[in-house]
């Protein structure tokens, strides 16, 4: 296990632009294999999902090394906006629905997207201040 | 033009946009210059001339969707980088995940119906906070239109971008975990982009809250349904 860690990391040192695809590759596999395996068993939790857990556990137990991910994971992450662009043109297909109620679809959204940021920040900001307060 | 060129001229403006207009970004980082803004009104100006047409469009493209899923799977590492943090701060997260997540379909049922949108817009505004992949998930199972969901968060997305930016400028937040968890709840996938812009230690909250209020909206999906009815 030490040995093939090692191996990995010199990899990765060594190699970054052939490590990121790679470790890529073995991300979009992973992914694939549980979505696969997901549908196939009728499970009601997304593919995606049980595949970032079972990634995090692969992590947390020692199995991989961060080190081994940690390019491919990083560009998958960093690119995600382009792979939201497909999404967004769905827009074509609604288009009379979106010119008949879309201004109070925007200002629903808009004002909902502020209520919630609003909530969880205030939340999170005094939960964070108690703990600290009672830790003192 | 034959319907296979067309599909493949929209894939090359596609993926060539985004990484045209994405040093744009990295120069002057607004709202307005994100990527997830200036390349669909790119393609939608292209679309005038080469006609709208959604079939054709994702024809190609929709394996770029696709890869929402292991960008999800992707998440494991910035939570296993940052597992301390949460190790310390799950009570604040959690409390502010679920709440963040209330108000999210509190407030869109709320509004939509007091703005008179219908029934089918409605139930796919619910899941609109969460990530795609998600929430299209979670608008099925409550009976809304999975792809208005999947435009809907996109929308929050854009425009959550740019509130976030606005309310951190008015509110004085003094954690990066309410920085981080307030884009992660707020704004899904594209609110934890702009977070890891603001710090590290913020996008990995925001990846955490993301993921976090993903699950508890899908887990809860199947009661709210019944709610609802």
């Amino acid at each position: 296990m030490k040995t093939l860690h090692a191996r990995m990391r010199w990899f990765a040192w060594h190699w970054p632009q052939l490590a990121r695809w790679s470790q890529v590759l073995v991300i979009v596999l992973v992914w694939f294999v549980c979505d696969q395996g997901g549908r196939r068993l009728h499970c009601p939790i997304p593919g995606s999902l049980i595949a970032m857990a079972l990634l995090l556990l692969a992590l947390l137990g020692g199995v991989v090394p961060a080190v081994g991910l940690r390019r491919g994971a990083d560009w998958l992450l960093a690119e995600m906006l382009l792979f939201f662009i497909p999404a967004v043109m769905a827009v074509w297909e609604h288009l009379p629905l979106l010119q008949a109620e879309g201004g109070r679809i925007l200002l629903v959204i808009l004002a909902g997207t502020a209520l919630v940021m609003l909530t969880t920040a205030v939340l999170v900001d005094l939960m964070f201040h108690w703990n600290r307060r009672r830790a003192h | 033009m034959r319907t296979e060129l067309l599909s493949l001229l929209w894939l090359v403006v596609t993926v060539g946009g985004y990484y045209v207009l994405k040093p744009l970004y990295r120069r002057h980082p607004r709202w307005w210059t994100s990527p997830l803004f200036t390349v669909p009104l790119l393609l939608a100006a292209l679309g005038l001339v080469l006609g709208m047409n959604y079939p054709v469009y994702i024809r190609d493209t929709h394996w770029l969707v696709l890869m929402l899923g292991p960008a999800t799977a992707a998440f494991a590492l910035p939570i296993f980088r940052y597992r301390r943090l949460i190790q310390r701060h799950w009570p604040a997260l959690l409390v502010g995940v679920l709440g963040g997540s209330a108000m999210a379909i509190g407030s869109a049922w709320g509004l939509a119906t007091w703005c008179g949108l219908d029934d089918a817009v409605r139930r796919s505004l619910l899941a609109r906070s969460i990530t795609t992949p998600l929430a299209m998930l979670m608008s099925a199972d409550i009976g809304g239109v999975p792809e208005l969901t999947a435009l809907f968060v996109v929308i929050t997305g854009v425009a959550g971008i740019a509130l976030g930016e606005l309310m951190l400028r008015v509110m004085p937040l003094r954690s990066a975990l309410a920085r981080g968890a307030l884009f992660g709840v707020g704004a899904h996938g594209a609110g934890t982009a702009k977070a890891y812009d603001i710090g590290s230690e913020e996008g990995s909250v925001a990846s955490l809250a993301m993921v976090l209020a993903g699950l508890l909206n899908v887990l809860l999906a199947p009661a709210l349904a019944v709610l609802l009815r």
